[in-house]
């Protein structure tokens, strides 16, 4: 493949392409990268590489290869903020050929790990290269959509973040069903299904670096005419990344992302103990896996609607939703528990979720409100270290408060009541300081122009 | 043009519609 075919000015659109192909290109990478949700499917094969049906002596214990999510989570959110002005100036289709590579690469090189059974060659491949893939795979179609969708530029990143939402729905029962495949007597099958799904996942992202596009400089969808009047908390000027993260914007907005995914995702993690132990023997695990599915289903529907929602309504509005409607609903978890209704507590986890994903798919084309679309993909990766700090503290916050609320002598039923009321309070922080979002000081604005 | 359009949503559409119908497979445990 000749270098030149990676290069932003051989992926400039000619008058009169469809910019709706944009969008698929942008969700090939997203559901390939979504992989990540479903990563746990290969916690327990992974403890049993030696034993086979159990675990032998000198086989990875649980904690040991939980490691490898937090890694390559930690990476995601470094390698989006370190490479995100790199993505800005080489453009998407060569920053999605380097995520495809990482990625792709990274399932390899874990393979080499299980073959070796070296632990470490997992940490290095899935963790670091696939994390990598993960960061730079994520931002990679954002400002490219952006360009492409001035007059809906919530829907268009909600279509593509929706795929990494997506991505989990695939991937958990392929890694299933490509594990009972390979199975034979020596082997559980994990090594040949990490080969597979890495050269899987390679070429599928390789559909969207050939479709990627993006638009001419000049370029404006048919009939359609930036608005004189410009809305509040809209901007039509550009802020520069290595400015935007001085503005309080920047940080107000950081806090916003940390509260709403905190929230989201310790729940997320603990879905299935949380809905067996709180209608303690009316859900069985397999019902769990189910309502875990379920939530999952919201998590990228709400990517879609929200964002798509946002566009109407305006950013600031939709997060007040998020956070009111998520305190209502967190708020009522205990008493829908104590009532002993499914079906309300199901719906209130799926509509929590749902705004849990349209966080993360509505803070892009806020970003662009707030910042323009000059280096607004580098402004977003800077802004996903958010992330790493709410997919440690999520999961800390709602493990060690259940537990200590355990230890005191609480019934596991009502384990989790104070856990929710915490959610609560994180929700009325993100509440305040979206409250508190203004524009950005003339003083921050980029003069040079208004292209990368 | 339109039939690379609908060629490129149904090769990412497929996979994403089997992922929706396995999942929605298995939630269905929880009301049975």
């Amino acid at each position: 493949m000749p270098s030149s075919f990676l290069d932003r000015e051989n992926t400039i659109a000619p008058p009169g392409f469809n910019r709706f192909m944009v969008p698929p290109a942008a969700l090939a990478v997203h559901l390939s990268i979504g992989q990540a949700y479903a990563f746990s499917t290969f916690n327990l094969p992974l403890t049993k590489l030696l034993g086979l049906t159990h675990s032998a002596p000198g086989d990875w214990d649980l904690k040991e290869v939980g490691w490898i999510f937090s890694i390559a989570i930690v990476f995601l959110g470094s390698s989006a903020a370190v490479f995100g002005r790199w993505v800005e100036r080489v453009g998407p289709r060569q920053s999605m050929f380097t995520a495809a590579l990482c990625f792709g690469g990274g399932f390899l090189v874990s393979a080499v790990g299980i073959h070796l059974h070296q632990l470490w060659i997992i940490y290095l491949g899935y963790g670091v290269l696939g994390g990598c893939g993960l960061g730079i795979g994520y931002i990679s179609p954002v400002s490219t959509l952006i360009k492409w969708f001035p007059d809906r530029p919530g829907m268009a990143t909600g279509m593509a973040i929706m795929g990494f939402g997506g991505g989990a729905l695939i991937a958990a029962p392929l890694s299933v069903m490509l594990m009972a495949h390979f199975k034979t007597a020596i082997s559980n099958g994990v090594l040949e299904t990490f080969v597979t799904m890495g050269v899987i996942y390679f070429m599928f992202m390789m559909i969207g670096v050939y479709a990627v596009r993006v638009p001419a400089a000049d370029w404006k969808p048919a009939g359609w005419t930036a608005p004189s009047q410009p809305k509040q908390l809209v901007t039509s000027a550009n802020v520069a990344v290595d400015m935007a993260w001085r503005t309080p914007q920047f940080w107000l907005l950081w806090v916003v992302l940390c509260m709403n995914v905190t929230a989201g995702i310790g729940v997320l993690g603990q879905a299935s103990p949380m809905i067996q132990e709180i209608f303690n023997g009316r859900v069985t695990p397999a019902a769990a896996a189910g309502f875990v599915g379920l939530i999952s289903l919201f998590n990228m529907v709400g990517r879609f609607f929200w964002a798509s929602t946002s566009d109407y309504i305006g950013r600031r509005n939709t997060y007040m939703i998020f956070f009111l409607l998520g305190i209502v609903l967190y708020s009522s978890v205990p008493t829908l528990g104590h009532l002993g209704s499914i079906p309300l507590f199901v719906a209130a986890f799926c509509v929590i979720l749902s705004m849990y994903g349209g966080g993360f798919a509505t803070i892009p084309a806020y970003l662009r409100d707030m910042f323009g679309t000059y280096q607004v993909g580098a402004i977003h990766g800077r802004l996903l270290t958010a992330w790493s700090v709410a997919g440690v503290l999520g999961p800390v916050l709602v493990n060690y408060i259940r537990q200590y609320q355990i230890d005191s002598g609480v019934p596991k039923a009502q384990a989790y009541s104070i856990t929710m009321y915490i959610m609560c309070a994180l929700l009325l922080i993100g509440f305040l300081c979206n409250f508190g979002m203004r524009a950005v000081n003339e003083k921050y604005y980029y003069r040079g122009g208004t292209q990368a | 043009m339109n039939v690379r359009l609908i060629v490129l949503w149904v090769l990412v559409g497929i996979p994403l519609l089997w992922g929706v119908m396995k999942t929605l497979d298995n939630a269905m445990k929880l009301f049975q």
